[in-house]
């Protein structure tokens, strides 16, 4: 059974035993706007949570994406450089952006369930 | 200073719009999708608000020559009815505004950008003369615009076939149902469509107006983002992208709206400027893999810096990554190699011609009798 984990900074984390799949929320991918360029990490990469992830670039903006869990890197989604439009389309589904095995379990206890992160953007959305 | 608002802003509320503060105004940048919107536009019909537009009337017995003086093109021979894309030059020859100048049978409308209305005003009052009047009726004037392949049929619907038959770069002013309108077939997406000027209070009338009729036509709310997008894949410049007041008609890839077998006032120095080589130009662009460009990036040849971007976008028609820039006059070619740096890495790119897509204006051209 895999449970979902939700950062400040918008990034998805379906945490399934010691790997994670990692994305960005259904709110950011509407903040962004169309989305027509990704960057990612690669494979074998060992990365640091909360450090950069990748670049997302949308018709308005380019944006720094941030890991919400610390890991190497195990698997990219490659079919997203070429089709960066399913990060809007599906964001926590074909949307997703890159795998990891997970270095420090204890870095879920400062990450949201889904419940707390509806109450997070509902509030960013009114201020 | 507070934004405006159109006579249009509650429509777009009411749609969702994704309002932004464009030039001073209050306007969407997108509804759902700018990709979405500006395929529409190409595919059905797009319907844009450019309420933010800037009208001005030269009125006087005199109107044409005292236009002509401050102009490059030449609309001395434009009969009643047509209208002429037209560059507002200063002295050196800098490009003040773009415009559309609209031969009415008393006066000239003068359709300027927002953010340059009241610089061309003041420029136009300055070097006015006794019998001249200038009248800012920006205020007072809506502008919707309906651009794509289905916007003839929404036309004919609401107004009737006299304004569908319009020849491109045409225009047809009456009062339909007791209100003022003016019709032309013009727009900035290189599609053929039309722009409808209406008075600033019935917008809203029209614009329900199209939106029911254009319900079978595809009809989609365009913002400012998809506006953009199908400006670049026409190769239109932007005034604040492509044109200013430090930029020649001629580095600008525009000498064809430069008339020099007439008199105006930059004239002599547009000859000088001919007499030696250009030091830049506008380019078109395609970009040879994935990278969103934007102005100010850098343009290199090799390992020589040769420009600098001024427009970028992703092309949902062309499902490219385009762009405009000024380079060096040698690397102006189509098909020569570039490359742009986009956040500490070179692309690669390729000198492309304007317009990226090929225009849907030309087939209602009006052919002149031989």
């Amino acid at each position: 059974m895999s449970i979902m984990k939700f950062a400040k900074s918008h990034e998805w984390a379906r945490v399934d035993n010691d790997t994670a799949v990692i994305g960005i929320t259904d709110y950011a991918q509407a903040q962004l706007g169309d989305i027509v360029f990704i960057e990612l990490p690669k494979a074998g990469d060992s990365l640091k949570q909360s450090s950069q992830l990748g670049t997302v670039e949308s018709t308005k903006a380019a944006s720094e994406l941030y890991l919400p869990l610390g890991g190497k890197v195990i698997e990219v989604n490659e079919d997203l450089i070429n089709n960066p439009q399913w990060i809007n389309e599906s964001p926590q589904e074909r949307g997703w952006m890159i795998k990891i095995k997970i270095e420090n379990p204890a870095e879920l206890d400062g990450l949201m369930d889904e419940v707390s992160y509806k109450e997070f953007i509902d509030k960013e959305a009114h201020t | 200073m507070e934004p405006k608002k159109t006579p249009l802003h509650q429509k777009h509320i009411q749609e969702k719009g994704r309002i932004i503060d464009f030039a001073g105004w209050l306007l969407p940048v997108e509804y759902r999708s700018m990709l979405s919107e500006a395929k529409a536009a190409r595919i059905s019909c797009g319907i844009f608000d450019a309420s933010h537009m800037g009208e001005l009337l030269v009125k006087g017995p005199r109107a044409v020559d005292f236009l002509q003086k401050l102009t490059s093109n030449d609309i001395s021979s434009l009969a009643f009815g047509r209208m002429q894309y037209n560059l507002l030059l200063n002295e050196d020859a800098g490009i003040i505004d773009d415009l559309m100048v609209y031969r009415k049978e008393k006066d000239l409308l003068c359709v300027v950008n927002a953010s340059n209305k009241d610089k061309a005003l003041a420029w136009l009052m300055k070097n006015s003369s006794t019998g001249i009047v200038i009248e800012d009726v920006s205020s007072k004037t809506a502008l919707i615009s309906l651009q794509g392949p289905t916007a003839h049929n929404i036309i004919r619907e609401v107004f009737g076939r006299d304004f569908e038959e319009l020849r491109y770069m045409f225009f047809l002013e009456r009062k339909i149902e007791g209100r003022d309108i003016l019709v032309s077939r013009s727009g900035y997406t290189a599609e053929d469509g039309f722009e409808i000027y209406t008075d600033w209070d019935e917008a809203g009338l029209w614009w329900d107006k199209f939106v029911s009729a254009g319900k079978k036509y595809g009809l989609t709310f365009c913002g400012l983002g998809a506006r953009d997008i199908l400006r670049i894949e026409a190769g239109y410049p932007l005034y604040g992208h492509e044109i200013d007041e430090e930029i020649n008609p001629y580095e600008a890839s525009l000498g064809w709206a430069v008339k020099l077998e007439r008199k105006f006032m930059a004239r002599d120095k547009l000859l000088k400027i001919r007499e030696k080589e250009l030091k830049r130009k506008r380019v078109g662009f395609i970009m040879q893999s994935r990278a969103l460009v934007r102005q100010g990036y850098p343009v290199y040849s090799g390992a020589s810096k040769i420009g600098e971007v001024t427009s970028g976008t992703y092309s949902p028609n062309l499902e490219r990554f385009i762009g405009m820039a000024y380079v060096g006059k040698d690397y102006a070619r189509i098909g020569t190699k570039i490359s742009v740096e986009v956040r500490g890495k070179h692309y690669e790119a390729e000198i492309a011609k304007f317009s990226f897509i090929g225009p849907k204006t030309k087939k209602n051209s009006f052919k002149e009798a031989a």
